[in-house]
C-alpha cells in the first residue's frame, strides 16, 4: 500500500450523482445519488453485486453512459472542475489525458484489427500529437512497463496472437499511455484464471506506486479490494451504503448489507457449518421506485422505520460513513448473524450422514481409473484430417462415494468441463474406465442400456437457461427427462414436476412460465430440479453459481447442500472458484492442463496442498481475511497449449521446484503419509507442514 | 409482437388485399381474358366503361390485371413455399449429420448457386415449354438454394447448444433433438425466409416474362404485362405500363415488410427479459 | 491463412467439377441430343453420325464427361454453326463487356453504399435510417426492367440528358469512349445491387459499433468522428469484401437483363438472343463460363479477404 498521502488531496469528488436512462419501457435510474470520493495517488475499492451501479459510476466519470443515458443530478468534480458541465470536446481531451480506464474484457474491449502497437499509442497520437514513429517506441516503452515480455515484438501484434493475461497487460498499457491522473480498473481481473488475476491485481498495485495516479477499482469480488485498496466504497441499488478505510470496513463493517456480504462469502462459512449466510430475495428493479432504505427489504434487521424513512449517513470514527438506519456493531463482531444463520434442518435429515453414522462404509457410485480423452486437432488443407490431440483429459483416476461432494477445481482449460462431461456419459473417453455404481458404462452399447446409464448421473449447467429449450414452459422442461426415459404417464410426470419444483423451493406458478422469464438464481434452482427428476445418484454440477452475485451464490449452495442431504446425492462439483469448492466437497481433486495433479480431503489438500501448482492456486485466491501470512508461492507466465503439452509434468514449464527429472519422467501419484486418501502427482512435493522450500535454482 | 410492428400489419393488409383483388376481383368485375378485341385496342382509361382502358389486343386492363395477379400469386406463393420446404429438409440434413454428407450436399448447394439463377432459368426455359407448374418447379429449382444454406446453419448452430447437450444428457437421441428442439427453434427462421422467397419468386416470375420465357398468351401476369408494356411506354399508354409495375412492387414490398415484422416478432420472444 | 486458402481453393475445385458436371448433363439431355441440337434440325443422320463421333459421344458416359471437361480445359467451347464460328472466340468478345458493365456498377454500389449504411447504423432507428430503408427496399421490390425504363424516361425521354441506349462499340475502348451511353445501364444495376450491399454494410456496422472496443477507442477521448470510421467502419469492412464475392451471380443475372434492356453487346445479350434462336453451343458455353467466372471471382473476394483480416491472415497454421 502507498504512503499515506497529504489527507485532503481530493482528486474525484462525486457527489448525489443520480443517472437514468430512457428504455422502451419506463426509465431505469441505475444511479441513485452517489457519493464518492478518490484521493491523489490513492485506491479507491467500489464494491458491489451486478445492477449495483459500480460500472455505471465508472462510465459516468469516463463520460461514456450507455445509450441515451444521462446525468439527470449531482456532479463529478474531478481535479476541481464539474465533469457533468463541460463540453464533449473538454470531456474527450480529459479522457484521454487525465482519465484511463481498464476493462473487464480485454478480448472483446481490444480492436481485433489494429496492432497492439497501433491502439495503445492512438492516445497519444491523438492528445500528443506524437508522429507515428514517437508513437511507437512510447507504446513499446509504456508496454515494457506493464511487464509485457518481448515488448518490441508485441507491439506489432494483433489482440488474437496475445494470451487473456498479456491482452489486459496490453489494456492496461492504453490506459496509462499519457500518465492519466486517475486509473478506473473495472473488473480487470473478472475474465481471467486466478493466477494470471493474481499477477495483474500486483500489476495494477505497482503502477500505482509507479505512477503515482489514483486509482478506482471496481469489481463485485471482495477479496479483490482486501489489502489492496485504501479505502473501500459498497454499492448497492445506485448508492454507496458504506464506505471506509480498507482494514476499518473488513474489521468492522457497519451496514448490515456490508454484513451480510460478507456473512455470504464461502470462505467465511464456519468450519463444519453446512449452510451459508444467504441474503433472501433480489436487489429491486431499477426501473421502480424505492422509499427508504433499498436492502430493507432483504435485510434481516429491518424495522419499520427502515421502510419509510429517509436513511440519514452516519459518520462512524475516521472517514467510516454508512448510510444505515441500525447498522451492526463492532462488539458483535457478525456473531449476530449466527443466529439468522442457524440451518434449516431439510425434511429427510441427512443422507450422506445417516449412512456414515449407520456404520457401514457408503457405496462408491463413481469409480473412474485411467480416463482419458483427447480430441482430433483438425488441420489440413484440402480435405481436414487429423493432423494431431488434443490432450484435454489424461489418465484421471478417482472415485466417488454414496452422498459425498467431489470437489474439482482448476484453472480453464485444464480439462475439469470435459471431464465432468465425460461423467455425465455426453461424450465417450478415448481410454480408460468408467464405472457408475459398480457397473462398466464405457462398454454399454444398447441403445436401451445406454439410456438407462442415463439415470444414474445427471448434468447442472452453469448457465441452466442456456441448457433449457427457450421454447418450452418449466414444466415441460422438468418433464423432459421423464418423457426420454418413458417413465410414467402425463399426470404422473405433471405431479412431478410440482413436487420438484417443490424441493427446490420455488413456487407452482412457475411451471407455466419460460426460462428466460427467470433471474440467474431461479433458473440455477430449477436446473437443479431438473437433474433431480430421474433420480439419479449422482450429479454434475459444472461452475452450477459462477454467474451469480455472492448473495445468490449462497442461497443456490445451501439449496444444493439441502438437496444432497435429503436424496442422499453425490456430487461432482466442479469450479474454478477454490473456496467455493472448499466449501462445498468433501474431497478436491486439482486439475491441470488435463491431469489430475492432486486428490484428497478437502480440508488437507487446501491446508496443506502438497503439488506446487495446487500451492499456487490457493495463494492466488484473493480473500478477504488476509491473517495467515504465510509466504506465497506465485507463478509467471499462462497455461500452455493443450495441443501440445510438456513433457514429463504438465506443470514444469512454470513449476519454480522443476528439475531434470520433471521433464524426462511422468510423476505418478503418490500417497502421503499422514492420510489414506490424499495423494499428490510431483516428483517433489511440498512439505505437509506448509513451508515452502528454499526455491530450487533451474539446475538444467 | 407481429402487430406492435405497424409496417408488418400493413403488409399483411395490403397481401390480403392484392389477393382479394385478383380471385374476388373478377366476380364484381367479370371481364372476358380469352377473346381478343381488336377494335377496342388501347382504350383510354374512362373510356367507354374501361377503368383502366385496354391493351393493344383490346383486353380490359382492370380485368387483366385481376386475371394476371392469380398468376403471379400462385406462382410466386407456389414456387416459394416449394422452395422453402426442400431447401429445408435439404440443410437439416446436411447440417445435422455433418461430416461428409454436409460435405458434398454443399458443394452441390455452392455449384448451383454459382450458376446465375436468369442463365439458368432461361437455359430450362428453353428447354422445356413453360406452363404454369412448370415456372413454380423451375424457380423452385433454383430458390431453395438460400434457405438451404440459412438453416443448414441454424442446425450446426443448434446442434451445440447447451439444451440439446442437456437433452443428450437425459438420454435423448438425435431423432428426438430435431424433431422436439431443432424443429420448435428453427420454425421461426424458416416461416421468415419462407416469405422472402416468395417475394423474390414474384420477381423471378416478371424477369422471365421480360426475357420472354414467360407463360404463354392468353394466360397473363404481372411481369408479363408490365414487359409487353415496356414497349408502349414511348406511345404514351401509360396505363399498360404503371399498373402492372405498381403491383408487382406492392405485392414484394409487403411480403418483405410481413417477413421483417415476423423476424422481429421471433426474435423478440427471446429477448424479453 | 494458407490452410483456409488451400482448403477454399480445393472447396472451388469440387464446385467447378460438379459445374461442369451439371452442364454436361444439361447438354446430353438437350432435346433432340447434343448433335441436333448443334446442328440444326436439317441435319442429315450420317452428318449426326458423324458429328456424334467426332465429339466422342458414341463413347461410354463417363469418357464423354472427360473428353467434355480436355475440351473445356483446352478453351473449346462448341462450334456454333447458327452464328458459323466458334463459341470461344464469342465469348472473348463479349465477355469483357459484361465484366466491364458488372464492375462498374459493383463499384457505384459499393461507393455509394459505404457511407449510406454507415449513416443508417450511425442514425439507427432515426429518421435516416428508416429513409435509406425504405428506398432501399423499394429499389430491391422494383423489378431491373422496370427500374431501367424508368430511368430512360425519367433521363432520355423527357429530359433528353442521357442516350437511352447502350454504347455500340466493339472494343472496350470505344464503348468507353461513349460513356454516357454507359451511365443508364450501370445506374440501373447498381441501384438494383445497393440496396443489398447497403443492408450488409448497416447490418455489419450495427453489429461493430455494439462491440466493447468502440467503448475503449470512446475511452481513449478519440473523436466521435474517428470512432466511427477508424475502427467501426474499418472492421465492417472486412466482410463486405466477402459479400463481393457472393453477389457476382446476382450481378450476372441482372446484367443479363440490362443487356437486353438497353441493348448492350455483352454475353448476356448474346445469351439472350441465343435462347431466341434457341442457338444450344452458346447457351450452354456460356452458362459455363458465367459460373467458372462466378466460382473463380468469389475465389478471389474470400482470398482478398483473408489477405486483409488479420484475424484470418494471422490464423495459426498448423
Amino acid at each position: 500500500m502507498t504512503p499515506p498521502a497529504p489527507a485532503d488531496d481530493v482528486l474525484l469528488d462525486i457527489s448525489d450523482l443520480h443517472v437514468s436512462i430512457p428504455q422502451r419501457k419506463g426509465v431505469a435510474t441505475p444511479l441513485r445519488g452517489v457519493d464518492l470520493t478518490v484521493r491523489a495517488g490513492r485506491m479507491l475499492g467500489v464494491v458491489g453485486e451486478s445492477g449495483s451501479g459500480k460500472t455505471m459510476t465508472a462510465l459516468a466519470v469516463m463520460g461514456l453512459l450507455p445509450g441515451n443515458g444521462h446525468v439527470s443530478s449531482g456532479s463529478i468534480r474531478f481535479d476541481g472542475v464539474d465533469l457533468t458541465a463541460v463540453s464533449g470536446r473538454e470531456s474527450r481531451r480529459r479522457r484521454g489525458t487525465e482519465i484511463g480506464m481498464i476493462f473487464q474484457d480485454p478480448m472483446t474491449s481490444l480492436n481485433p484489427t489494429m496492432t497492439i502497437g497501433a491502439q495503445v499509442s492512438e492516445g497519444a497520437m491523438i492528445h500528443e500529437g506524437l508522429s507515428r514513429r514517437d508513437a511507437r517506441t512510447r507504446a513499446v516503452d509504456i508496454l515494457r512497463r506493464v511487464g509485457m515480455p518481448r515488448a518490441d515484438r508485441i507491439v506489432d501484434d494483433f489482440p488474437h496472437q496475445l494470451s487473456g493475461g498479456m491482452r489486459q497487460r496490453a489494456m492496461i498499457a492504453m490506459a496509462l499511455v499519457n500518465h492519466p491522473q486517475l486509473l478506473i480498473a473495472d473488473e480487470p481481473t473478472t475474465a481471467l484464471d486466478v493466477t494470471t488475476q493474481r499477477q495483474i491485481l500486483d500489476l495494477i498495485e505497482d503502477i500505482q506506486d509507479e505512477f503515482g495516479s489514483a486509482t478506482i477499482l471496481v469489481t463485485h469480488d471482495l477479496g479483490v479490494v482486501a489489502g489492496r485498496a485504501d479505502e473501500v466504497a459498497v454499492m448497492y441499488a445506485g448508492r454507496v451504503v458504506e464506505s471506509a478505510p480498507a482494514q476499518e470496513l473488513f474489521r468492522d463493517p457497519a451496514h448490515q448489507y456490508t454484513r451480510a456480504l460478507l456473512a455470504a462469502l464461502p470462505e467465511r462459512a464456519r468450519q463444519g457449518d453446512d449452510r451459508l449466510f444467504a441474503i433472501p430475495g433480489m436487489p429491486p428493479d431499477l426501473r421502480s421506485e424505492t422509499t427508504g432504505c433499498p436492502f430493507a427489504p432483504r435485510c434481516h434487521a429491518a424495522q419499520e422505520d427502515c421502510r419509510s424513512g429517509p436513511v440519514p449517513v452516519i459518520t462512524r470514527g475516521d472517514r467510516h460513513e454508512v448510510a444505515c438506519l441500525h447498522p451492526g456493531d463492532l462488539a458483535e463482531a457478525g456473531h449476530d448473524l449466527d443466529d439468522v444463520r442457524t440451518p434449516e434442518t431439510p425434511v429427510g435429515g441427512r443422507g450422506h450422514s445417516a449412512a456414515t453414522d449407520a456404520g457401514e462404509a457408503p457405496g462408491t457410485v463413481l469409480d473412474v481409473a485411467g480416463l482419458t480423452k483427447e480430441y482430433p486437432a483438425l488441420g489440413g488443407s484440402f480435405i481436414r484430417r487429423t493432423v494431431g490431440t488434443v490432450s484435454a483429459v489424461s489418465d484421471v483416476s478417482f472415485s466417488v462415494r454414496e452422498g459425498e461432494t467431489f470437489g474439482l477445481v482448476g484453472e480453464s482449460g485444464c480439462g475439469k468441463s470435459t471431464l465432468g462431461r465425460l461423467i455425465a456419459l455426453l461424450e465417450n473417453p478415448t481410454r480408460g474406465e468408467l464405472r457408475l455404481n459398480d457397473e462398466d458404462v464405457t462398454v454399454v452399447t444398447g441403445r436401451r442400456e445406454s439410456r438407462a446409464a442415463h439415470r444414474e448421473v445427471q448434468m447442472m449447467f452453469q448457465d441452466s437457461s442456456a441448457a433449457m429449450d427457450p421454447r418450452m414452459r418449466i414444466d415441460e422442461v422438468l418433464s423432459e427427462p421423464l418423457v426420454i426415459q418413458r417413465i410414467g404417464t402425463k399426470d404422473s410426470r405433471s405431479e412431478r414436476a410440482e413436487e420438484l419444483v417443490a424441493d427446490v423451493g420455488l413456487a407452482d406458478d412457475v411451471l407455466e412460465r419460460y426460462p428466460h422469464e427467470f433471474s440467474g438464481g431461479q433458473v440455477q434452482r430449477i436446473g437443479l430440479a431438473r437433474s433431480l427428476a430421474l433420480g439419479p445418484r449422482l450429479v454434475v454440477c459444472d461452475e452450477p453459481v459462477s454467474a451469480l452475485d455472492v448473495s445468490v451464490q449462497a442461497q443456490v449452495l445451501n439449496l444444493m447442500k439441502d438437496v444432497q442431504a435429503e436424496h442422499g446425492l453425490a456430487y461432482v462439483f466442479i469450479s474454478h472458484d477454490l473456496s467455493v469448492v472448499r466449501h462445498m466437497a468433501d474431497r478436491i481433486g486439482v486439475m491441470y492442463l488435463g491431469m489430475m495433479v492432486e486428490q484428497g480431503p478437502a480440508d488437507v489438500v487446501s491446508e496443506t496442498p502438497r503439488h506446487p501448482y495446487t500451492r499456487v492456486l490457493i495463494d492466488a485466491v484473493p480473500t478477504v481475511d488476509r491473517e495467515d501470512e504465510r509466504d506465497r508461492l506465485l507463478v509467471e507466465g499462462e497455461l500452455p497449449n493443450a495441443t501440445d503439452p510438456p513433457s514429463g509434468c504438465r506443470f514444469r514449464t512454470r513449476c519454480p521446484f522443476a528439475q531434470e527429472i520433471c521433464a524426462t519422467t511422468p510423476p505418478v501419484h503418490e500417497f502421503g503419509e499422514e492420510g489414506d486418501s490424499h495423494s499428490v502427482a510431483c516428483h517433489f512435493p511440498l512439505p505437509a507442514d506448509g513451508s515452502l522450500p528454499v526455491r530450487a535454482e533451474a539446475s538444467a | 409482437m407481429f402487430f406492435e410492428n405497424r409496417l408488418a400489419a400493413v403488409g399483411l393488409l395490403l397481401i390480403v388485399g392484392l389477393v382479394a383483388f385478383s380471385f374476388l376481383g373478377p366476380l364484381l368485375h367479370p371481364t372476358d381474358q380469352v377473346h381478343t378485341d381488336l377494335a377496342n385496342a388501347y382504350a383510354a382509361p374512362g373510356v367507354e366503361g374501361y377503368a383502366l382502358g385496354t391493351d393493344g389486343v383490346g383486353y380490359d386492363q382492370l380485368g387483366r390485371l385481376m386475371f394476371g395477379g392469380q398468376t403471379s400469386l400462385i406462382v410466386g406463393l407456389a414456387a416459394g413455399l416449394l422452395a422453402t420446404a426442400f431447401g429445408t429438409l435439404w440443410g437439416a440434413t446436411a447440417g445435422f449429420v455433418g461430416g461428409w454428407v454436409d460435405a458434398v450436399m454443399m458443394r452441390v448447394v455452392d455449384a448451383l448457386l454459382s450458376i446465375p439463377a436468369l442463365f439458368l432459368f432461361m437455359l430450362i426455359a428453353t428447354i422445356i415449354t413453360p406452363t404454369v407448374p412448370m415456372l413454380v418447379l423451375t424457380i423452385a429449382a433454383f430458390a431453395w438454394l438460400n434457405p438451404a444454406r440459412m438453416i443448414r446453419g441454424d442446425s450446426i448452430a443448434l446442434r451445440s447448444r447447451d439444451f440439446i447437450v442437456a437433452m443428450r444428457g437425459m438420454g435423448g437421441g438425435s431423432l428426438r433433438a430435431v424433431r422436439t428442439h431443432v424443429v420448435r427453434n428453427a420454425i421461426g427462421t424458416v416461416i421468415v425466409n419462407a416469405t422472402f422467397q416468395i417475394a423474390d419468386a414474384i420477381l423471378y416470375v416478371a424477369y422471365l416474362s421480360f426475357l420472354g420465357l414467360g407463360v404463354p398468351p392468353p394466360a397473363a401476369n404481372w411481369g408479363g404485362m408490365l414487359s409487353s408494356g415496356l414497349s408502349e411506354i414511348y406511345s404514351s399508354h401509360w396505363w399498360l405500363v404503371y399498373p402492372p409495375g405498381i403491383l408487382i412492387i406492392l405485392l414484394v414490398l409487403s411480403f418483405n415488410f410481413v417477413g421483417d415484422g415476423l423476424r422481429d416478432a421471433f426474435e423478440v420472444r427471446l429477448r424479453k427479459r | 491463412m494458407w490452410q483456409y486458402i488451400l482448403r477454399r481453393t480445393g472447396q472451388a475445385m469440387v464446385v467447378i467439377i460438379l459445374v461442369t458436371f451439371l452442364t454436361f448433363l444439361l447438354l446430353h439431355n438437350l432435346p433432340g441430343g447434343a448433335a441436333r441440337s448443334a446442328l440444326g434440325l436439317d441435319a442429315t443422320p450420317a452428318q449426326i453420325d458423324a458429328y456424334n463421333e467426332q465429339m466422342g459421344y458414341d463413347k461410354p458416359f463417363l469418357i464423354q464427361y472427360m473428353m467434355y471437361l480436355g475440351r473445356l480445359a483446352s478453351g473449346d467451347l462448341g462450334f456454333s454453326f447458327q452464328q458459323n464460328q466458334p463459341v470461344a472466340d464469342l465469348i472473348v468478345q463479349r465477355l469483357p463487356k459484361t465484366m466491364l458493365l458488372s464492375f462498374l456498377a459493383a463499384f457505384v454500389a459499393l461507393v455509394v453504399s459505404i457511407p449510406l449504411g454507415a449513416i443508417q447504423a450511425v442514425t439507427r432507428g432515426k429518421v435516416p435510417d428508416y429513409f435509406v430503408t425504405a428506398v432501399a427496399l423499394f429499389a430491391y421490390a422494383t423489378p431491373l426492367f422496370f427500374l431501367g425504363m424508368l430511368l430512360i424516361v425519367l433521363f432520355s425521354q423527357t429530359t433528353s440528358l442521357l442516350p437511352p441506349q447502350a454504347p455500340q462499340g466493339f472494343g472496350l475502348g470505344e464503348i468507353l469512349a461513349d460513356w454516357p451511353g454507359l451511365i443508364l445501364p450501370v445506374a440501373t444495376l447498381a441501384i438494383a445491387t445497393l440496396a443489398a450491399y447497403t443492408r450488409y454494410v448497416r447490418s455489419s456496422m450495427i453489429d461493430n459499433l455494439q462491440e466493447n472496443y468502440i467503448r475503449t477507442a470512446k475511452a481513449k477521448g478519440l473523436s466521435g468522428g474517428r470512432v466511427v470510421v477508424r475502427h467501426a467502419l474499418r472492421n465492417s469492412l472486412f466482410p463486405v469484401i466477402s459479400l463481393l464475392g457472393m453477389y457476382i451471380p446476382a450481378l450476372f443475372s441482372g446484367a443479363l437483363v440490362v443487356e437486353q434492356l438497353f441493348n448492350y453487346p455483352g454475353m448476356g445479350l448474346m445469351f439472350w438472343q441465343a435462347t431466341q434462336t434457341r442457338d444450344f453451343p452458346i447457351l450452354l458455353a456460356t452458362t459455363t463460363i458465367v459460373a467458372l467466372a462466378t466460382v473463380i471471382g468469389s475465389l478471389l473476394a474470400d482470398f482478398a479477404y483473408a489477405v486483409a483480416d488479420p484475424r484470418v491472415r494471422l490464423s495459426g497454421d498448423s
